[in-house]
């Protein structure tokens, strides 16, 4: 597994297609169980955001998703960083991206940060 | 030579950023973006003026239109910052206008002029909010941009809480 992070319009999707040259699946949007056959799903933390909404639990989809599609690349946006938000369902949303994010890093062998369109390479190696 | 320095607000870009000017000769121009307008801006001038007071800097306030600016002869330049200056170019008529490329042509400008540029952006992507329209389009462009200018630049530098971490390139 592979996760790309950072903040929103960080060149992250680009990043993922140059360097892998992998199909996008994106999570705002997608069939919700094509992630399991899917080469790169970006939008992840939307997702999250999804299977809330569906009544899921998405800290034990992530985690299936670790076991079923282990070479998966994940794309999602660093969230945490600001105000905790005053809306609840923001707040759980928020909380479980982070834990989300934690579950896809320790599976994942390279955990890429992309800032200003430039990798930051925080786990595995450089090539 | 190009030198980006990014980060949150008040990590200490703007000090890093001037400090990478102390061992700089010739002529050194600051080219402040931010419109003294309201109490906090007044408050961020006076506060950013202090601070680089005895640094030898030539202050030019140009708030848009960056490519207009004409510099003298083996000059260095700091431009803080390029969140003001792009706010300022998209919100500055009733339409609402998308700067990318009018102030990368005017960055590429001032990199021609200069020995070195250095420029002060900000990191505003992280807290996962999804505001109105015209936030997210500034957001949108500013992360355009960042990555436009980090791909021209040969130092980019992210400041976290006073600490400089290194992008690309390297700390002069």
């Amino acid at each position: 597994m592979i996760m790309i992070t950072g903040g929103a319009y960080q060149g992250k999707t680009q990043f993922a297609v140059s360097e892998y040259g992998c199909k996008i699946t994106d999570g705002k949007c997608c069939e919700i169980d094509s992630v399991f056959t899917a080469e790169c799903v970006k939008n992840y933390h939307l997702l999250v955001k999804r299977l809330l909404e569906n009544g899921e639990n998405p800290v034990e989809f992530t985690e299936r998703l670790c076991r079923e599609n282990p070479s998966l690349i994940v794309i999602m946006d660093e969230i945490g960083g600001g105000i905790i938000p005053l809306e609840k369902s923001e707040r759980i949303w928020r909380e479980t991206v982070g834990k989300a994010g934690c579950i896809i890093a320790e599976n994942s062998e390279k955990v890429i940060r992309m800032i200003c369109g430039i990798p930051h390479i925080l786990k595995g190696q450089k090539k | 030579m190009i030198t980006i320095v990014t980060g949150g607000s008040k990590c200490s870009k703007s000090s890093f950023a001037e400090s990478l000017f102390e061992k700089t000769g010739g002529r050194k121009i600051y080219i402040a973006t931010m419109i003294p307008y309201g109490e906090d801006a007044q408050t961020a001038i006076e506060r950013h003026r202090k601070m680089r007071k005895d640094k030898d800097f030539e202050t030019i306030e140009k708030y848009t239109d960056i490519d207009e600016i004409c510099l003298p002869e083996k000059c260095s330049v700091l431009l803080e910052c390029m969140g003001n200056l792009c706010a300022n170019e998209m919100f500055a008529n009733n339409e609402i206008s998308f700067p990318a490329d009018k102030i990368i042509k005017g960055i590429e400008k001032i990199a021609a002029q200069s020995e070195h540029f250095v420029i002060v952006t900000n990191n505003v992507f992280c807290d996962g909010i999804y505001y109105e329209k015209e936030t997210m389009e500034y957001i949108r462009s500013m992360g355009e941009i960042n990555c436009r200018i980090a791909e021209i630049a040969d130092n980019v530098i992210e400041c976290v809480y006073g600490i400089p971490v290194v992008l690309k390139g390297k700390i002069l």
